[in-house]
């Protein structure tokens, strides 16, 4: 039954989109110039990165690999090779392994989690491979460089727009992803603190595991116990969705306003853009940065030990030009 | 269950060793849980009543599947993969290509079912273990729904060559399926459950496919030597449990409005918690698609009471357990 435990994290439970042009510093030969000041020191025409990602069964993970590959493949040196570890620790250890033992130039990993990754990486580095980790953090400081975004400030932000939206007051109810998983506990606390001091007020807020489905049941519930209910704050895009659909249902999704976070593009950033939903956050993949990053070190620049990507935020309004940057 | 008292004896005893009794109890007890906690009359309401059975249908569809499987004396854990996959199928052809239901749809079932017959075709013909069989079509179906979707799901947001998207309107036969009717009370998923667990029902107990399947149940050597075709009558069996997550599939992804690959993960126990609590025996020959019915309204309205209650997650993994492991104890009280 290994397969079969209905693991939460397995759907999708954060997204985002390409940050295309933010940090692109498109095109230079990695050989041209500068002395390395990383692990690698050589000075190739090409370059093999091992892309480590952790389950390919979360559409944001799926989007995370295309736009490491989309960026990689504007570069003509550079050759990736992706490895899915079926969100499994043990597997993601061996990948990396792997691609220390076949001595691949720089290492990107997406790792599952920490504690049992930590070594595999530390080895790696002993081993002279730089190692970008991406979006999960890994222990200690034995990688050459985090990129990650922050769900806190992401849902800060979502709760500051949905006050400023209501005029200060209104009754909301959230859909919570997992209150178990870190993602769901900061997009929860980030709201609530950036709803703090308005008058809007959570009357209902059941977790629905980041599932469609069971944000539509437990949407349901909302709508039999409330009859009035201004605005549905979603941890992810398909939970907003999946409550549009309860509201509509019962013909009452024009009295409510839905916001959803991650802005999948055929996800979050399409129920916008269809008017489903009124807005939603970005959950960035960090695919671009990396190899932004990846080209970098590769020609011995000095890189910093940690980026915080930057969120965007999509309405009917911008959806078709890209979003907004938040702050 | 408390011990009759001594006068009642004899009547009451085989009143409460009807395994209809049995599951009618548990679900009057699970009303009874909703009626105490009502969430400020929320379970009073006609619509409460109305979403817990849509929500029971998909899952009472698979139970039925199951059901004729737990019967015949087998397993099947694949009927949550199967969902996916013809979800995804579903999706694909209604949505992104435009195929009318007219074709979208016998195909569909069509791939349940072969799905199905497979999986069963490997347990009779092959000899394979029920469990493992039907375990690698689980593992087979979810990565068939991941290569035809490409990881994604598939919605009304389409992708064009140039990597932009643009966005077709839900097709009719999602709308419909997706409906009500009787004036907006009844949702048709569950008008389609019920009839998926009517015509179950005709085969298991009225027809000559059914009384088979319960003497291979009940012990497949003596069915083998009294002539029944016990590897023919077995495929079938899983065959229906595939036709059946079919229409499951289809059922959930006209209310996702889209075909997403990791639906239904986990949803093959809770078919199978739906069987056993209302009383049908996992070691097969004995049990009923009425029992499945009662089971699923059991589980349905337990769900619906913890999501008006907004129970914590936490606890509600909690309590199912508690009442899975009551359902089973007091099934082996019935044997004994």
């Amino acid at each position: 039954m290994r397969d079969q435990k209905p693991s939460p994290l397995s759907t999708t439970f954060f997204g985002a989109i390409l940050l295309t042009g933010l940090l692109s510093s498109c095109g230079k030969s990695p050989s041209a110039e500068g002395t390395p000041t990383s692990g690698t020191g050589k000075q190739k025409s090409s370059y093999t990165i091992g892309m480590s990602q952790c389950n390919l069964g979360e559409p944001w993970r799926v989007e995370m690999n295309a736009n490491v590959k989309a960026a990689a493949d504007k570069q003509p040196n550079l050759k990736v090779v992706f490895k899915d570890a079926q969100n499994d620790t043990l597997k993601q250890r061996a990948h990396v392994e792997e691609f220390v033992s076949a001595g691949v130039d720089l290492i990107i990993i997406s790792p599952k989690e920490a504690q049992p990754l930590t070594e595999p990486v530390a080895k790696a580095m002993d081993a002279g491979i730089p190692v970008i980790v991406l979006d999960r953090r890994l222990l200690g400081d034995k990688y050459t460089c985090f990129i990650g975004a922050d769900n806190k400030k992401i849902g800060r932000a979502a709760g500051q727009w949905i006050a400023k939206k209501l005029g200060g007051k209104g009754k909301v109810v959230e859909l919570k992803g997992l209150m178990t998983s870190t993602p769901g506990q900061d997009r929860n606390s980030g709201f609530r603190e950036g709803i703090a001091g308005s008058g809007v007020e959570v009357v209902f807020d059941p977790d629905m595991k980041w599932l469609e489905p069971n944000a539509r049941k437990e949407m349901e519930s909302a709508l039999s116990r409330f009859d009035k209910i201004d605005l549905v704050y979603a941890h992810n895009d398909p939970g907003a969705h999946g409550a549009y659909l309860a509201a509509k249902a019962a013909n009452r999704e024009k009295d409510i306003l839905f916001v959803g976070i991650d802005a999948l593009p055929h996800e979050g950033v399409a129920y916008v853009s269809q008017g489903i939903l009124s807005a939603t956050f970005q959950y960035p993949t960090g695919g671009a940065e990396a190899i932004d990053m990846a080209l970098k070190i590769l020609k011995g620049d000095k890189v910093p030990k940690e980026v915080t990507l930057g969120s965007r935020l999509f309405t009917k309004e911008n959806a078709a030009a890209g979003g907004e940057p938040l702050q | 269950m408390s011990t009759p008292p001594a006068v009642a004896g004899r009547a009451a005893e085989r009143f409460w060793a009807n395994p209809a009794t049995r599951a009618l109890a548990a679900l009057a007890l699970v009303v009874l849980l909703g009626c105490c906690f009502n969430a400020q009359g929320a379970f009073f309401k006609l619509g409460t009543h109305r979403d817990a059975l849509r929500q029971a249908s998909v899952f009472g569809l698979l139970a039925c599947g199951m059901s004729l499987v737990i019967i015949g004396g087998g397993i099947d854990l694949a009927v949550g993969s199967v969902l996916a996959l013809v979800a995804v199928s579903f999706s694909l052809m209604s949505i992104h290509w435009g195929w009318a239901p007219i074709v979208a749809v016998p195909l569909c079932l069509g791939i349940g079912t072969a799905c199905g017959a497979v999986a069963g075709g490997l347990t009779a013909g092959f000899r394979i273990q029920p469990f493992i069989a039907t375990l690698a079509m689980m593992v087979f179906a979810r990565g068939m729904a991941k290569t035809i979707s490409s990881g994604m799901k598939v919605s009304t947001a389409v992708k064009n060559a140039d990597g932009a998207y643009h966005y077709v309107d839900v097709p009719g036969v999602f709308r419909l399926i997706d409906s009500r009717v009787l004036g907006g009370n009844l949702a048709v998923v569950t008008l389609i459950f019920l009839v998926c667990a009517a015509l179950a029902w005709i085969a298991l107990a009225r027809h000559r496919w059914g009384r088979q399947l319960y003497a291979i149940g009940g012990n497949e050597e003596a069915a083998r030597l009294s002539g029944v075709p016990v590897n023919l009558t077995k495929i079938l069996a899983y065959a229906a449990s595939g036709l059946l997550a079919a229409v499951a599939g289809m059922c959930q992804a006209a209310q996702e409005q889209q075909g997403d690959p990791e639906t239904g993960a986990g949803y093959e126990l809770t078919a199978i918690a739906i069987v056993v609590i209302g009383g049908t025996t996992l070691t097969g020959g004995r049990g009923g698609i009425g029992l499945t019915l009662l089971g699923t309204l059991t589980i349905g309205y337990l769900e619906k009471i913890l999501s008006i209650n907004a129970v914590p997650e936490a606890s509600r993994l909690m309590l199912t357990g508690v009442i899975i492991v009551v359902a089973v104890l007091t099934q082996r009280r019935q044997r004994a």
